[in-house]
């Protein structure tokens, strides 16, 4: 069964806190309205995306919009997408790279393992609006899937 | 080790040359003793020719005698056949006689008295033949009886002991000296056959010795080879391993500087966002000028805020292009070679067709000259330093002259060398080395770049395992050499970064 648009929420694990409010600030900006709920390193958003035991049944059901930061102290973001998309619950959640690498190889490698999207966090603060204010045009156009029983 | 060796060969030669000498004594000694025993021989021949011919002689007198007896008693002819062949042999034994005692006074004196002797013999003995014969046998037999003839014999006798006793007694101390020469020789030939043993075997002994410690000495030389390579390829790991932490460290340092900078620039967006409201707000409000509080906000709002946005923008932007610079450098230094068959001179002509434009813009020409081999080397690398060289070398011409760029390639031995030469403006003697470094720009700052191209440069070289150097006039041109290895090896690296 599909969700409608406006009952996704946004998942954001980025743990600048700066680049986090930005982000907050051009996605409101674009108009949406879905809830953002922040994480601000990886161990505590792998709990809330698979719950105290890891399972991922957590998230059946849920219909949810991954924002990913591959630099986080307590593991890299990769880990995280690896974990995404190996889980059955979670593995069709939309996941969005946002990192201020532009290395071809992590590219490569993210959108290997399954991202859908990957955005480099430019410093000319205009292309990163930009960037941010497009995902906009993502939210619209995707249909965000609940997991799957 | 030089000088061991020198005293070493000649210690065993001189105990080869002794050798050799004593070796040539016993040849020596062994050719007199011969020639001793070949004049022994001579004279035992002579003395027993001697004994012989006084032997046959006494015994031709007493045939004379003999039969010159028998004739007297029997009157008998037939007994005077013995005497008259002895008496016509004994000139030719007395003649023989001479010859064997030729030369030594002494025996020649016996001889010719034994020849004086024998002549009386033959007269006296003759003398009663005639009478004999004459019928007169009593006045023969008298003469017989006088006792003449068997003096004149026992005279002979004891001329020929008196011949043969000292010839005798010579030969026995001929002997004497033969036998103490042979003993002597003996000796010598013991003693120097000893000798000879003694220094060969020293000699062989030192050579073996010699050899033994070369080979000691090759081993030592061996081994410290060895360790050498072990330590040469122990320090090379961890010069990889210290090049991989600079790397990496140079990736995350650029990656990490990133991520404050995206805040700044974002939160100065915003700011910019903010101060337009406020700045709108401004314009509705009525421009009366006695608020001294009101003008200065206007002032602010409208020149010294945009003025500080501005220079954070622009510090942000060049601090922004300088962090991807390292990040770039570092990301080179961490990709991994990738050897392949470069033709240099279609390597070159896409280089070259690259750059066209900016070429054509400065009226450049640009050569490529001499021979320029396949290689195996990482393209791209390749591509990138070229391109770099020939970029700055357009970049730098001299505007008051045509520009000439030439690139040249030759082979050494087991190298590679290229040249990038141009007639541009040069560089000064004091940057050839600061141009390499990141960052560092040469003479008058009036072209756009941030000084990596040479750092990149150098960077790339330095993994295809070559060196580039640079050689410059100041207003006359540059020239860039770089030599690579014909074939890049490839070393047994840890990958310099991960994520």
């Amino acid at each position: 069964m599909a969700h409608d648009t406006q009952s996704m929420r946004i998942v954001m694990i980025e743990d600048d806190e700066g680049h986090a409010r930005l982000i907050e600030k051009n996605i409101r900006r674009t108009g949406v309205t879905n809830d953002i709920v922040p994480f601000a390193d990886g161990t505590s958003a792998l709990a809330y995306l698979f719950g105290a035991d890891g399972s991922g049944r957590e998230s059946m059901g849920r219909a949810l919009l991954i924002l990913l930061d591959l630099n986080l102290p307590d593991m890299t973001g990769i880990d995280i997408l690896a974990r995404l998309k190996a889980n059955p619950h979670t593995r069709r959640f939309p996941v969005v790279v946002l990192t201020t690498t532009d290395d071809l190889q992590d590219i490569r490698r993210c959108y290997d393992i399954g991202a859908n999207v990957y955005i480099t966090k430019p410093v000319n603060y205009d292309s990163f609006a930009d960037a941010i204010r497009k995902l906009e045009l993502l939210f619209s156009v995707m249909q965000i899937p609940g997991a799957e029983a | 080790m030089h000088t061991f060796s020198t005293t070493v060969t000649r210690r065993a030669l001189l105990m080869l040359l002794a050798a050799a000498l004593t070796l040539l004594g016993i040849v020596a000694m062994s050719g007199w003793l011969a020639e001793s025993a070949r004049e022994f021989s001579g004279a035992v021949g002579r003395t027993t020719a001697l004994r012989v011919a006084a032997g046959t002689l006494l015994s031709q007198l007493q045939d004379a005698e003999v039969g010159q007896r028998g004739y007297l008693l029997t009157e008998d002819r037939r007994y005077l056949k013995p005497y008259e062949a002895a008496v016509t042999a004994v000139d030719a034994t007395i003649a023989r006689l001479h010859d064997l005692a030729d030369g030594d006074a002494d025996e020649l004196r016996i001889v010719d008295r034994l020849a004086v002797l024998a002549a009386a013999k033959r007269e006296e003995l003759a003398q009663t033949i005639a009478l004999m014969e004459a019928g007169r046998r009593d006045e023969a037999l008298s003469v017989v009886r006088t006792g003449h003839g068997m003096m004149l014999m026992d005279d002979a006798r004891r001329s020929l002991a008196d011949l043969i006793t000292p010839a005798d007694a010579q030969l026995d101390s001929q002997l004497a000296a033969l036998i103490g020469q042979v003993r002597a020789s003996g000796w010598v030939a013991n003693l120097g056959g000893l000798f000879i043993v003694l220094v060969v075997g020293g000699a062989v002994w030192i050579a073996i010795r010699y050899t033994r410690d070369l080979m000691r000495a090759q081993h030592a030389i061996q081994a410290l080879n060895d360790s050498l390579e072990q330590r040469v390829s122990a320090r090379t790991m961890e010069l990889q391993r210290a090049n991989g932490e600079i790397q990496r460290f140079a990736y995350i340092v650029s990656h990490d500087l990133r991520a404050p900078l995206v805040n700044v620039m974002g939160f100065t967006g915003e700011f910019e966002a903010g101060l337009a409201s406020v700045r709108a707000h401004l314009d509705r409000l009525p421009r009366d000028g006695g608020d001294t509080v009101a003008s200065e906000a206007r002032r602010a709002v409208e020149e010294d805020l945009p003025e500080a946005i501005g220079f954070i923008r622009a510090s942000t932007t060049k601090m922004d292009r300088l962090i991807n610079a390292i990040l770039a450098l570092a990301r080179q230094g961490g990709r991994a070679m990738n050897p392949e068959p470069v033709s240099m001179r279609a390597l070159l002509d896409a280089v070259v067709a690259s750059l066209r434009h900016q070429a054509g813009e400065q009226r450049c020409a640009i050569a490529i000259e001499g021979l320029l081999p396949v290689l195996m080397a990482d393209r791209l690398a390749l591509e990138q330093v070229f391109g770099n060289l020939l970029d700055n070398a357009i970049k730098y011409l001299d505007p008051a002259r045509p520009g000439r760029i030439v690139v040249r390639g030759r082979a050494d031995e087991d190298r590679l060398l290229f040249e990038v030469a141009d007639n541009g403006r040069g560089i000064a003697p004091q940057d050839h080395e600061r141009i390499f470094e990141l960052f560092r720009r040469s003479g008058a700052q009036d072209r756009p770049g941030e000084g990596i191209g040479l750092a990149y440069v150098r960077t790339l070289v330095r993994r295809l395992q070559g060196d580039v150097t640079v050689e410059s006039v100041p207003g006359q041109g540059s020239v860039f050499r770089i030599s690579l290895p014909k074939a890049l090896a490839l070393p047994s690296e840890a990958p310099a970064h991960g994520a």
